[in-house]
C-alpha cells in the first residue's frame, strides 16, 4: 500500500515538473507584444517641480549631517504625499569675499528665482517689510507653533515665515579645560573675562574661538537680558521702535565687553572676520585649542559640527547680568510672494511644517520644534541650555517685532568692531541705522 | 562483503565527484571568461557612448553660446543703428536668457541698463581672453538675481567706428534648459564649472545635492576623495590645456567614470560622474542574464545529481529494509528453531520425567500386588499393602488427569461449568484436604477469610477447587518440615455490584524460587528440580493448570518469591454473585435477630459482625467468659457462637447452654488445632473456622431439622443389592474388576465383549431381564456409542427406558455430552469410582424395589 502511495507521489512530482517546464518554455518563448507602433514609452505627465533655495554643505562630505537628513527626510514625506518634485537651488559662499548667503538669498527672492526660501532672521525681516514674502498665517500648521514662533516671524501683521526647529545659541565650552585650570562656567561678563585671563595666562591664546557670524550673540544677549526678562518686554520695543529709547544704550555693554575681548586678546578679530562658522574656530576647539565657541543647538548633535568631541562639552548660555542666556533665533522657510508655483509651495510648506513632519525632523535632529505639540529629550551636554529655556529665559536674536532687524545689523556692525572701528564708532552706526527705520 | 561494497561505492563515488569539480570549474571559467569579455566590451562601449553624450552636450553649450553672441551682435547693430542707442537699450525686455543688457557709449566709464539702472563694468572680468564667436566672455560671477551668469561685450559699431560697447549678462539657469533631463537615468551627476575660478555654476537640482562637492572643484576633490597629486596634476594640466579627461575613480564607494569635458575651447568645463553600474546597464544586464542561464542550468543539473542521490539512497533503503526483513525473517526462525528445540528438550525431559513418575508408582503397585500374591494369608499385611496399591493408584490418576488437563487446555477444549457454590464449602474443602497434608510435615496452616461480602457465588467450583488445591499443595510440597503456609481469601473493593470480587493469596515460607525459575513457573513441563533427582513428586504441569484456569475464568494470576524466604502466589477473581442470597428472611423467620460471639481474637469477632450484619443479625462479642454471661443476663441470645480456642470453654460450655432459651444454638467455633489441642465434647455442634454464614445457615438448618437416619437412608437408597446389569467392557481385567464390585455391591452382572454382543444379548432378552445397562465406549467390533443406538432404535417396549451408563476412560466433557447425545443416561469415568457408579445406577434404576 504505501508503495503505491510512494509511486503515486513520484508520478505527481514527475507531472508537476513537467507542466512546470513546460510553463517555463512557453513564457520563454512568448513574444512581448507592444500596443503600438512607437516603441517609446509613453511620456508621463510632468511632475511639478517647485524650488526650494538654500545654502549647502561645504564641510566634510562623509559625515552626518542631521539637519540635512532631517530636512530631506520631511521633504521626501511631503514628495511622497503631494506628488511634486523639490528641486534644491543652492548657494554657499567660498569665503568671505563672496557674496553671502543672506546677499544672495535677498537676489533671488526679489527677482522671484524660487519657490521656497530658507531664510535667516535678517532676511525674513528685510523681504518682509519689502513685501516679497507671502502670509503663510492661513496654514494648517500655523495654529501648532509656539506663540514665540509666531511673534518673531510676524512683519506687519503677517507671517513670514516659519521654522523647522527653534535655534539656541550657546557658548559651547570644554568643561575639562575648566576643570583643569579649577574654573567655574561663568554666569556674567565679569566672570566670563575672567576665565579667558586665566586660560591666557596659561598659554591658551585665543580662549574664544570667533568666526564672522555668530559673535553679535555676546551682544544681543547683554543687550536684551532685561528687555526680555524684565516683564516690560512689548513697551521697551515700541520705545525702540518709536525711537523714544536707542538701540545703541542697549548695545553698548556688549560692545564695549566685545572689545575688552578683542583688546586683551581673547579672540583674534582677524581670523574671526574671515572665518565661517565652525569652518573657521571648530578645528581649534575640537582639537582643545581653544575652551569655548559659539554656537547653535544642532551643532551639538551633528558630526559635521560638535556631536562628537574627545572630551567633555557642555552648552551654556551667553553671560549677562541675568546669568547665562541662551539666544534664540530661527532661521525660517519662506514663500516668495510672487513665486511662480505660488499656492503648491504653501502646500509643501504646511506639509513640511505639519506636526508628522516636525516630529520626523526633531527626533533626527534633536532639536527643539517650533510646534507645541512636540517635545524631543536632549543630549545630555545640552541640558544646562535647555534648562534655561524651559525657564523662559532666553532673549531672541532677531524678533521682526523690531523695526530695526537685529541679527544681521548687528551682525554686521561687530564686524565693523572686528575691523578696527570702535565701541563710539559702531554705537553710532546703531544711531545711524535706527534713524533710518524711523524715517521709513 | 558489505564493507567491500561499501568501498567499491566509495571508490565509484571519488572520481564521480572529481569528474562533477571538474565539470563545474571549466562551467565557471568559461562563464567567467565570456562575462569578462562582455564587460570589458561593454564598458569600451559605454565610455565610447558617455563620449558622444558629452560631446554632444559640448555641442548644444557651444551652439548656444554662438547663438547667443550671434544674437548680440545683431543687437549691436540695432543699436548702432538707433537714434539713441542708450534709449534703444533701455526699452529692451529681459527675458530668460539675457537677463540684463547694458551699454557704455565710448569714452565714457558709466552706461545703461535695460533695468534702468546705471551701468559700470567694474565687475566683470575680460582677462581670461575667452572668446565666443569674436566676443569677449567674462568670468563666472553671482548675478544681481543672485544666479550664476556670464556676461558677454560686444562692440556697438557705426559706420566703421566704435561707438560703444554692448553688454549682455546670461544666466547659466537658461543653459539648464538644454541640457538632458535624466542622465544616465539621474545616476550621473553634470556641472559646469568655470574654467578660470573652477566655481560649479550649475549643479543638479535633485534630493541630496544640498551635500558637499558642489561648490568648486576643490570641494569636488575633498568630497569624493580625489586625492592621488598624479591624478590632480593631470587633470589641472587637462584644464588648462582645454582637453577632455576620463578617468575611474569610486565616488562614496561605488566605481565611477568621473569626466571633465571642455566647453568652449575651456571656458567653461563639464564635470561629474557616471557610476559604472549605470554606464554598464546593459553589459550587466547581459552578464546576469548568462548568470542566471548558467545558475539554471546548475540547479537543474544539481537537482539531477540530488534526484539521482535521493533514487540510489531510496533504493540502498529499500535494499537494506530488504536485509533487515531478511535478518528478522532469520532471527525469527532461528528463534523458532530454538523454541521448536527448547519445547522437544522440555517435552523430551517431561516424557522422561513422566516415564519415572509413572514407573515408581507403577512399580509400588506391582510390587505390592506381587507381595499381595505371596501375603494373602496376612489380612494385616493384605490390608497394609492394598492400601499402598491404592494410593499408588491414585497417584498415577492424578498424573495422568493433570497431563489431560494440560492437554486439553492447550488445545482450548476445556469449559467452565458455572454453578452456584458457597465459598465456606470451598474454604472447608481445601482446608479438609490440605490441613492433613500439612499436619503430615508438621507445618502450621492458617486459614482466614476476610472481607467477603457474598459468599453463594456462580461459578466453576471444581476448576476453583483445583486452583487452590495446586497452590495449597505446592506450598505444602515446597515447604520445609515445621514452616508456615498461610490461606487468605480477602474480600476486595466491588467493581460492579452483581460480582464479588476476591482475592486468593497462598504465601508460605518454604525454600523459594530463584528469579529464572519464576520466569517458567507457569510453562508447562517445568519443574523446580528434575524430579528424577529431587523427592518431591509432581507432574511439573500443576502451576501451568493453574495459570491457564485462572486466566480462562478472567482473573489473574501472580507471584513473588525469594530463595529460602517462601513465596507468595496472589489470585485474583471475579465471580458472579448468587441472585438467591436472602440471609436476612432465613434469620428473621427463624426468630434470629441477636448473637453472641465469644472470642479472644478481636479479628474473627469484628469479621463474624459485619458478615452477621449485613444477613440482619447484630452480633455482641465478649471477649471472655464471664463478660458473655452478664451480656446474656441482660437478654437472651437465641444463638451463640463460642470460641473453641477461649480460655476455659470447656467448662463454661455447661453453663453457657443452660442459659441458652428455648431453640436456641450454641457453636463452637473450632480449628484443627484448636481441636487437636482439646477434642469436642461428645454432641457438640462444632462450626469451623474460618466462619462463614452459610456454613452457620446450615448448620442451623441441620440442628433445627435433625436427620436421624438419613444417612442411613441414603446409604440404602444407593444399595444395588438384587439389580441385573448388562455390562459391554472389552477389557477382561476391567470386566473382571466390575463384575467384582458389582458382586460385591449384591448384585449381578453379564458381561458381552464389545457392543454388538451386548446388543443381541440385550435383543435376546426379555424385558426386566436386566435393570441396565454398563457401556464400555471404546471397544471392537461396535464401539459403545453405536451400541447405545441401536440399543435405543430396537423395537421394544424398553429400548427406549433402560437406562445406559457410559463407563469410559473418555472422561472429557465432551466425552459425556457425546455418550449422552448417543443416547445414553449418565456417564461415569474410569478408574470406577464405586460411589459414583452407584449413585448414578440408583438415579435411573429408582433403587431397589
Amino acid at each position: 500500500m504505501n508503495k503505491q502511495n510512494r509511486n503515486i507521489k513520484k508520478k505527481d512530482l514527475a507531472v508537476l515538473g513537467l507542466a512546470a517546464s513546460a510553463l517555463l518554455i512557453l513564457t520563454a518563448c512568448e513574444k512581448s507584444e507592444q500596443s503600438g507602433v512607437n516603441l517609446l514609452p509613453a511620456e508621463q505627465e510632468e511632475q511639478q517641480t517647485v524650488n526650494l533655495f538654500s545654502p549647502m554643505e561645504k564641510t566634510e562630505p562623509d559625515t552626518e549631517n542631521a539637519a540635512r537628513n532631517a530636512t530631506d527626510t520631511t521633504v521626501a514625506m511631503v514628495e511622497e504625499k503631494l506628488g511634486v518634485a523639490v528641486a534644491y537651488k543652492t548657494y554657499t559662499a567660498e569665503n568671505y569675499k563672496d557674496k553671502t548667503y543672506d546677499d544672495v538669498a535677498l537676489d533671488r527672492a526679489r527677482n522671484n528665482m524660487d519657490d521656497i526660501y530658507l531664510l535667516n532672521p535678517d532676511a525674513i525681516t528685510a523681504l518682509g517689510v519689502e513685501g516679497m514674502l507671502a502670509d503663510l498665517s492661513g496654514l494648517e500648521c500655523v495654529q501648532n507653533l509656539r506663540d514665540v514662533v509666531k511673534v518673531a516671524n510676524t512683519v506687519d501683521g503677517k507671517l513670514v515665515a516659519i521654522p523647522q526647529e527653534v535655534v539656541a545659541y550657546g557658548l559651547f565650552v570644554n568643561q575639562d579645560l575648566f576643570d583643569q585650570y579649577k574654573l567655574k562656567l561663568p554666569e556674567t561678563p565679569e566672570e566670563f573675562l575672567e576665565c579667558c585671563r586665566v586660560f591666557k595666562e596659561n598659554g591658551i591664546e585665543t580662549p574664544v574661538g570667533a568666526n564672522r557670524w555668530w559673535l553679535e550673540t555676546f551682544v544681543l544677549a547683554q543687550a536684551y537680558a532685561d528687555l526680555y526678562n524684565g516683564g516690560n518686554t512689548a513697551a521697551e520695543i515700541e520705545a525702540l521702535n518709536s525711537g523714544q529709547a536707542k538701540y545703541s544704550d542697549y548695545m553698548r555693554p556688549g560692545f564695549e565687553f566685545l572689545q575688552t575681548m578683542i583688546d586683551k586678546g581673547y579672540i583674534d578679530p582677524e581670523k574671526a572676520l574671515v572665518s565661517e562658522a565652525i569652518e573657521g574656530e571648530g578645528p581649534d576647539f575640537l582639537a582643545q585649542k581653544t575652551p569655548i565657541v559659539m554656537a547653535y543647538w544642532g551643532a551639538a548633535n551633528a558630526e559635521t559640527a560638535y556631536g562628537k568631541p574627545s572630551f567633555q562639552m557642555q552648552v551654556i548660555g551667553f553671560p549677562s547680568s541675568r546669568g547665562q542666556m541662551p539666544v534664540m533665533s530661527m532661521t525660517g522657510f519662506a514663500v516668495g510672494a510672487q513665486a511662480e508655483h505660488k499656492e503648491t509651495a504653501m502646500q509643501v510648506l504646511n506639509e513640511i511644517l505639519s506636526d508628522q513632519a516636525l516630529q520626523a525632523y526633531a527626533e533626527i535632529n534633536r532639536v527643539i520644534s517650533p510646534s507645541k505639540n512636540i517635545s524631543v529629550e536632549c543630549v545630555p551636554a545640552l541640558k544646562r541650555l535647555n534648562d534655561r529655556i524651559e525657564k523662559n529665559v532666553f532673549v531672541l536674536g532677531a524678533n521682526a517685532n523690531m523695526k530695526l532687524e537685529q541679527w544681521g545689523n548687528t551682525c554686521l556692525v561687530v564686524r565693523q568692531l572686528l575691523g578696527g572701528a570702535t565701541v563710539d564708532e559702531c554705537m553710532a552706526e546703531f544711531d545711524r541705522l535706527q534713524a533710518e527705520t524711523l524715517e521709513q | 562483503m558489505e564493507k567491500k561494497q561499501g568501498k567499491k561505492r566509495e571508490s565509484r563515488g571519488l572520481p564521480l565527484l572529481l569528474l562533477i569539480i571538474l565539470f563545474f570549474c571549466i562551467l565557471s571559467a568559461a562563464v567567467l571568461f565570456v562575462s569578462h569579455k562582455i564587460s570589458q566590451e561593454m564598458s569600451d562601449s559605454a565610455v565610447q557612448n558617455l563620449s558622444e553624450s558629452l560631446d554632444l552636450i559640448q555641442y548644444t553649450i557651444e551652439a548656444i553660446l554662438r547663438k547667443e553672441a550671434e544674437f548680440q551682435k545683431l543687437i549691436a547693430k540695432e543699436a548702432a543703428l538707433a537714434e539713441d542707442p542708450e534709449e534703444y537699450i533701455r526699452s529692451y525686455e529681459k527675458n530668460d536668457t539675457m537677463v540684463k543688457l547694458s551699454l557704455i557709449l565710448a569714452g565714457e566709464e558709466v552706461g545703461v541698463s535695460n533695468s534702468g539702472e546705471a551701468f559700470t563694468a567694474e565687475g566683470l572680468d575680460f582677462s581670461m581672453k575667452r572668446a565666443v564667436e569674436g566676443l569677449p566672455i567674462s568670468q563666472s560671477y553671482v548675478n544681481y538675481m543672485g544666479a550664476w551668469a556670464y556676461s558677454m561685450k560686444c562692440p556697438v559699431v557705426r559706420d566703421g567706428e566704435t561707438v560703444g560697447d554692448l553688454y549682455v549678462e546670461y544666466t547659466y539657469d537658461s543653459l539648464e534648459r538644454s541640457l538632458p533631463d535624466s542622465f544616465y537615468n539621474k545616476q550621473a551627476a553634470l556641472y559646469i564649472m568655470d574654467a578660470e575660478t573652477q566655481r560649479f555654476v550649475l549643479k543638479p537640482t535633485g534630493m541630496g545635492q544640498r551635500s558637499a562637492g558642489h561648490l568648486n572643484l576643490e570641494d569636488f576633490y575633498r568630497a569624493n576623495s580625489i586625492e592621488s597629486p598624479q591624478l590632480r596634476a593631470e587633470v589641472q594640466t587637462a584644464l588648462e590645456n582645454g582637453q577632455n579627461i576620463l578617468f575611474y575613480h569610486d565616488i562614496r564607494n561605488v566605481k565611477a567614470l568621473n569626466y571633465i569635458w571642455t566647453v568652449n575651447d575651456g571656458a567653461v568645463f563639464l564635470i561629474g560622474y557616471v557610476p559604472l553600474d549605470a554606464i554598464q546597464q546593459e553589459g550587466r544586464t547581459v552578464n546576469q542574464n548568462i548568470f542566471i542561464m548558467v545558475f539554471v542550468m546548475l540547479t537543474a543539473f544539481l537537482l539531477c545529481c540530488l534526484l539521482y542521490s535521493f533514487s540510489q539512497k531510496q533504493q540502498n533503503k529499500i535494499r537494506q529494509e530488504r536485509e533487515m526483513e531478511r535478518e528478522i525473517h532469520n532471527k525469527q526462525l532461528s528463534e523458532a528453531l530454538q523454541a521448536a528445540r527448547i519445547a522437544s528438550t522440555s517435552k523430551t525431559t517431561f516424557l522422561s520425567n513422566m516415564s519415572h513418575d509413572i514407573r515408581t508408582p507403577m512399580n509400588a503397585v506391582l510390587g505390592f500386588a506381587n507381595l499381595l500374591a505371596k501375603e494373602t494369608e496376612n489380612p494385616v499385611k493384605v490390608k497394609e499393602y492394598t492400601k499402598k496399591i491404592m494410593a499408588s493408584g491414585q497417584h498415577l490418576l492424578s498424573l495422568i488427569n493433570d497431563i489431560l488437563d494440560v492437554s486439553k487446555i492447550e488445545s482450548g477444549k476445556v469449559v467452565l461449568n458455572f454453578e452456584k457454590f458457597t465459598l465456606s464449602d470451598l474454604v472447608s474443602s481445601a482446608d479438609a484436604i490440605i490441613q492433613p497434608m500439612a499436619k503430615a510435615k508438621k507445618q502450621n496452616f492458617h486459614v482466614s477469610v476476610t472481607g467477603v461480602r457474598h459468599e453463594e457465588l456462580i461459578g466453576d467450583e471444581t476448576r476453583m477447587n483445583q486452583i487452590l488445591i495446586n497452590l495449597l499443595s505446592n506450598a505444602v510440597k515446597y515447604t520445609q518440615e515445621g514452616g508456615d503456609i498461610w490461606f487468605r481469601v480477602i474480600g476486595l473493593k466491588q467493581r460492579s455490584s452483581q460480582f464479588e470480587h476476591i482475592r486468593i493469596e497462598v504465601e508460605d515460607n518454604g525454600y523459594g524460587m530463584t528469579p529464572e525459575y519464576l520466569e517458567t513457573i507457569f510453562d508447562a513441563f517445568t519443574r523446580a528440580e528434575n524430579s528424577t533427582t529431587n523427592k518431591v513428586q509432581g507432574t511439573g504441569l500443576g502451576m501451568a493448570i493453574t495459570k491457564n484456569i485462572v486466566e480462562l475464568m478472567g482473573g489473574s494470576i501472580e507471584v513473588s518469591s525469594q530463595v529460602d524466604k517462601g513465596s507468595l502466589f496472589r489470585v485474583e477473581l471475579e465471580c458472579r454473585i448468587a441472585e438467591d442470597q436472602q440471609d436476612e428472611p432465613f434469620w428473621r423467620q427463624n426468630g434470629v435477630e441477636r448473637l453472641l460471639v465469644l472470642a479472644e481474637d478481636q479479628e474473627l469477632c469484628w469479621n463474624i459482625k459485619e458478615l452477621m450484619r449485613e444477613a440482619g443479625v447484630a452480633a455482641d462479642a465478649a471477649a471472655d467468659l464471664s463478660q458473655g454471661l452478664d451480656l446474656m443476663r441482660n437478654q437472651p441470645y437465641p444463638l451463640i457462637l463460642l470460641d473453641w480456642e477461649l480460655p476455659g470453654a470447656g467448662e463454661a460450655l455447661a453453663a453457657l447452654q443452660a442459659a441458652l432459651p428455648e431453640n436456641g444454638a450454641l457453636f463452637l467455633l473450632t480449628s484443627y488445632e484448636a481441636e487437636e489441642k482439646a477434642p469436642l465434647p461428645e454432641g457438640a455442634a462444632a462450626l469451623p473456622k474460618p466462619f462463614f454464614v452459610s456454613a452457620l445457615k446450615e448448620k442451623w438448618t441441620e440442628l433445627q431439622q435433625p436427620d436421624d437416619g438419613k444417612d442411613q437412608e441414603e446409604q440404602e437408597a444407593n444399595s444395588l443389592k438384587g439389580l441385573r446389569f448388562l455390562a459391554a467392557e472389552d477389557n477382561e481385567i476391567n470386566a473382571e474388576i466390575l463384575a467384582e464390585i458389582l458382586e460385591f455391591e449384591g448384585a449381578s452382572c453379564e458381561i458381552m465383549s464389545n457392543g454388538k454382543l451386548a446388543l443381541e444379548r440385550f435383543d435376546q432378552a426379555q424385558p426386566g431381564d436386566f435393570d441396565a445397562i454398563l457401556m464400555d465406549v471404546q471397544m471392537p467390533v461396535m464401539n459403545g456409542y453405536e451400541a447405545t443406538q441401536a440399543i435405543r432404535a430396537l423395537p421394544r417396549e424398553d429400548a427406549k427406558s433402560i437406562p445406559i451408563i457410559a463407563m469410559t476412560a473418555n472422561a472429557f466433557a465432551e466425552d459425556e455430552k457425546a455418550a449422552l447425545d448417543a443416547g445414553m443416561n449418565a456417564h461415569v469415568a474410569k478408574p470406577l469410582d464405586v460411589k459414583l457408579l452407584k449413585k448414578a445406577i440408583r438415579q435411573y434404576t429408582g433403587g431397589t424395589e
